[in-house]
């Protein structure tokens, strides 16, 4: 580093401290960013402790299957519930599991979509489309604001921060009378601007970085496995944004107006790039690819068997539901035992199956407009930022998926596990509860650690050609 | 000589239109303001005839289910899908956060399915580009633009100066100037209002606003009257700064802080403060009280009991075989009654938690007009949160009303113990109405935003005293 830049660095670094105006501004992120933490993981606390409280509930719901079968039979509430511990006619659509997806740890950094889907799912052998969507519960107005976390401090105050710091770096100078006199130095103005827009750089992401590491640390260990990753790229994400806004900063510097038109200029595209391409691309996807749920609604209809009294009916379901099983085929020896119980089980499971079609091509509009959408990110690096913080802190559409996707297989598991019961007559054994169907979510990390690193890379193509367009600009641009 | 209001009003138009920014900032917002009607207008459309569609297909599949016992109809059911108003092309409101249809059946209520926003990627939280969001955000951030220089340009130019010395007092000075910027807001957005004025006068009876015309009126009303607030408080900032550059800068702090920070902050403060149950927890309560009863002392079994002993005595009879109804269809209406009459407990308790949160952000408004003019917008075109629960309110009605035919039907026509071998037929599904829905009148949901107004009012008398106290104050030279 030679001379001059470190005169012009002591030189930013004294009027920085003199300036109170702009500490109380630093001062103000700092703890709005402490603020949006604190919320953050108040958020993902309440969903922590409801999980907890769940899990509970299914402990207990088993424990006292378990214990029905070591009690005395006296009570016809003991019996019943023996009944439901025992027989799979019951137990298939009684006995509920939970499906749960905990929290990343840093999903209080960015809540993301994690407070409109619902994180956990109780299931019994029931249709599964009966029980998959209903929601949590939420306030619409809160859903409708959005969330004050990190991500949303990174994403919309900091690019303020940053146009508050430099957006008179040349204009201000000009307009103060020193203009001339810098004129007349041995360095050029380019430089002077760069360095002085290097020095609010480290000063505005060193904060920035500051922040994120507090949260980063509180809302989890950053150095195991499943978080160390994750935090390169989270701290990455904010140095690559935090340059992006720089380098446009720099850019609208370049066309050398005045404060007030420069102000202006910045806060237009701030607003372009927050407010407006968002709010027009939100309609336009809208309006482009709509989605129609009404024709998923009737799919959550609980149905019975047309006439419950006509066994043959029943039979029929059963056969057909058994030409799909083929691992249960052999039992329809025992058709005439307990037929209705089992013509409910396979009218379910056939429904289930039947539906698919129309549950898979929806949910395939919704992946269809989700694809586009991402291409669109290109012109816009402050959603792509947003989406690779939630991508980062897995609260991104693409985890709730994988989670319902996972479910789907679960869900198979439940209902095989209390079929192979009921279709082959057999009770259910205190020994099965320690082979009962659990739950785990499928996840890809290789194609995580891909979306991130590309969203990384459009924001950083973005940030070279704002900085080069306006080191040819400030080159070409006289007084 | 004319009124000096006037003429600098007229110079003030005039100097603005020769602004280019100025006028490339009104052509892109007006751009936006019909981008936003059209798109607005295509997801009305759109959403309207999927509704329509599915309402339809959903009263065939009632009237259309064959004879069954009517408690199996009970549970077969039915949907109810939330229709799109009109006025929601202006105002999309919360339609993107709330459920759009639910399923209707006996012993349960359940809970609206499929937000639209859930069918988004995170993109959707930036918020959409409607007709309101123009007039809400972008329309003040133009007055900004467009006010800030009235007063420190005349000062630093030296002209406030000459204005004085010709004998022109502050106050009309200021007038002229807000008369200006109004004027210039009012070309840009008179024809949108024009618009709207029309697409209310000519909506159909079908739509579910019985009085869309005095929404519409009311609209312009507090949308001119906002206008107005921020036009004079963007004055009042510019007279009181000492440059452009600082009035800019008061200015584009204040936008954020109304539009973007406290909005957000006083949402996420009201749900830290009054926290939600999940909905396990909240079912699980419900199912509580209705197996133990509310007072946890009279299970489900003993107020059968109790109803079954009630019935005996009043019919005289020693066995429920022979009452002359079916005692069956009797105990489930009364079951029915009391989950109920659990469920409104509940569901009245999770309300209020919800008004206790959005209690904040309305008392909020007192800190930023902005909350006041979205809440009662969102109201006024039914895109609330009121009107939501009003619908869920009708919607809950209408199952109540469908649940109690079928169980009538049953303890009247059916003996006890006898269950498939009684049918109801087309005849009882047609006594049950289709669904049809009518939004509050406007006067009630204005009652219901009342503090908003209030607030709005309070700005307003606000900024008009902070301009009569600062004319009197002002120097031409700081």
């Amino acid at each position: 580093m030679n001379r001059v830049t470190i005169t012009l660095l002591r030189f930013e670094w004294v009027s920085f401290t003199r300036n109170i105006f702009q500490i109380v501004m630093l001062g103000c992120t700092f703890l709005l960013g402490l603020y949006a933490i604190y919320y953050g993981q108040s958020e993902i606390k309440v969903q922590r402790e409801t999980i907890k409280d769940v899990i509970e509930i299914e402990k207990t719901e088993f424990h006292q299957y378990q214990a029905s079968f070591k009690e005395e039979l006296a009570s016809v509430t003991q019996k019943k519930k023996l009944t439901i511990a025992s027989d799979p006619a019951y137990a298939w659509h009684r006995h509920g599991y939970h499906a749960i997806l905990h929290p990343h740890d840093y999903a209080a950094l960015a809540i993301g979509q994690c407070d409109l889907h619902p994180f956990y799912y109780r299931l019994t052998g029931m249709s599964l489309h009966y029980q998959l969507f209903e929601n949590e519960i939420a306030n619409p107005v809160k859903l409708y604001v959005g969330n004050f976390d990190l991500s949303f401090v990174l994403i919309y105050l900091f690019p303020l921060l940053i146009i508050a710091f430099s957006y008179d770096l040349y204009s201000g100078e000009k307009e103060s009378g020193v203009l001339p006199l810098l004129h007349i130095q041995t360095v050029s103005i380019r430089k002077i601007i760069i360095i002085r827009l290097v020095f609010y750089f480290c000063l505005i992401t060193g904060l920035a970085l500051l922040i994120s590491f507090i949260g980063l640390t509180t809302s989890g260990n950053i150095m195991i496995s499943e978080n160390r990753l994750a935090t390169l790229f989270w701290l990455l994400g904010v140095i690559v944004y935090s340059a992006f806004w720089f380098a446009i900063l720099f850019c609208i510097v370049s066309f050398k107006m005045n404060s007030s038109f420069t102000a202006i200029s910045a806060a237009g595209v701030w607003l372009l790039f927050l407010i407006i391409i968002p709010a027009v691309l939100n309609v336009w996807i809208t309006a482009k690819y709509p989605t129609n749920s009404t024709s998923l609604a009737e799919i959550t209809r609980r149905t019975s068997l047309e006439n419950e009294e006509d066994e043959n009916e029943a039979k029929e379901v059963i056969t057909e539901f058994l030409a799909h099983n083929p691992h249960l085929k052999d039992s329809d020896s025992l058709i005439h035992n307990n037929t209705l119980a089992k013509a409910y089980a396979a009218l379910t499971s056939l429904k289930d199956m039947h539906s698919k079609e129309d549950v898979d091509h929806y949910n395939n509009q919704i992946y269809q407009r989700n694809q586009r959408t991402s291409d669109l990110h290109w012109i816009n690096p402050a959603v792509n930022m947003q989406g690779v913080f939630i991508h980062i802190a897995k609260t991104d559409l693409n985890t709730f998926h994988q989670f319902h996707t996972s479910i789907e297989l679960f869900h198979r598991n439940i209902s095989d596990f209390y079929f192979q019961k009921l279709f082959w007559d057999k009770p259910i054994q205190p020994e099965d509860y320690s082979r009962l169907p659990s739950f785990t979510i499928q996840r890809d990390e290789v194609k995580w650690s891909t979306l991130i690193l590309l969203g990384i890379a459009k924001v950083s193509i973005a940030m070279i050609l704002f900085f080069v367009i306006g080191f040819v600009i400030m080159k070409k641009k006289r007084i | 000589m004319k009124n000096p209001v006037f003429l600098i009003a007229k110079k003030e138009i005039q100097i603005a239109l020769r602004q280019k920014l100025i006028t490339a900032l009104a052509i892109v917002i007006m751009g936006l303001l019909s981008v936003a009607l059209y798109a607005g207008y295509i997801a009305y459309t759109q959403q309207q005839t999927v509704v329509e569609n599915a309402q339809e297909k959903s009263r065939k599949e009632w009237l259309e289910q064959g004879d069954k016992h009517p408690h199996i109809a009970a549970h077969y059911g039915t949907f109810v899908f939330k229709p799109k108003t009109i006025l929601s092309l202006f105002d999309f409101g919360l339609d993107t956060f709330t459920g759009t249809s639910v399923y209707l059946e006996a012993h349960y209520q359940h809970e609206f399915m499929f937000r639209p926003a859930q069918d988004h990627s995170s993109m959707i939280r930036f918020g959409e580009l409607s007709a309101s969001l123009v007039l809400q955000v972008l329309i003040p951030l133009l007055i900004i633009f467009l006010a800030f220089p009235a007063f420190t340009e005349e000062r630093e130019n030296g002209t406030l100066k000459l204005l004085v010395s010709q004998g022109v007092s502050y106050t009309p000075i200021i007038w002229g100037k807000i008369l200006a910027y109004l004027s210039i807001l009012f070309a840009i957005v008179f024809p949108f209002f024009a618009l709207a004025i029309i697409l209310s006068t000519g909506i159909t009876t079908s739509d579910s606003i019985p009085d869309p015309w005095l929404r519409v009126l009311f609209l312009i009303l507090i949308y001119a009257l906002y206008l107005l607030i921020f036009v004079s408080f963007s004055v009042w900032v510019s007279i009181q700064s000492s440059t452009g550059r600082n009035a800019l800068l008061t200015l584009l702090t204040c936008w954020i802080l109304f539009t973007i920070i406290i909005p957000k902050t006083t949402a996420n403060l009201g749900e830290s403060l009054y926290p939600l149950p999940s909905m396990k927890i909240y079912r699980e309560a419900i199912q509580k009280d209705i197996r133990n009863g509310l007072d946890g002392k009279t299970p489900k079994t003993t107020r059968e009991e109790q109803l079954k002993k009630k019935y005996l005595q009043d019919y005289k009879v020693d066995s429920i075989h022979k009452l002359p109804l079916n005692f069956e269809g009797i105990r489930m209406q009364v079951g029915e009654d009391y989950g109920n009459k659990v469920y409104d407990i509940h569901w009245k308790r999770l309300i209020k938690i919800f008004d206790k949160q959005n209690r904040i952000s309305s008392l909020s408004s007192f800190i930023t007009p902005y909350l006041s003019i979205r809440n009662v917008s969102m109201g006024l075109t039914a895109t609330d949160l009121h009107t939501s629960i009003h619908f869920q309110k009708t919607t809950e009605k209408y199952r109540r009303e469908l649940i109690r035919k079928m169980n009538h039907d049953m303890a009247q026509n059916s003996r006890y113990g006898e269950f498939y071998e009684y049918k109801a037929s087309k005849n009882l599904w047609k006594t049950v109405n289709g669904f049809r829905y009518k939004t509050m009148p406007a006067y009630k949901i204005l009652l219901l935003y009342r503090i908003e107004l209030l607030s709005l009012c309070c700005w307003a008398i606000l900024v008009f005293f902070l301009l009569g106290y600062s004319s009197r104050k002002i120097k031409p030279v700081l």
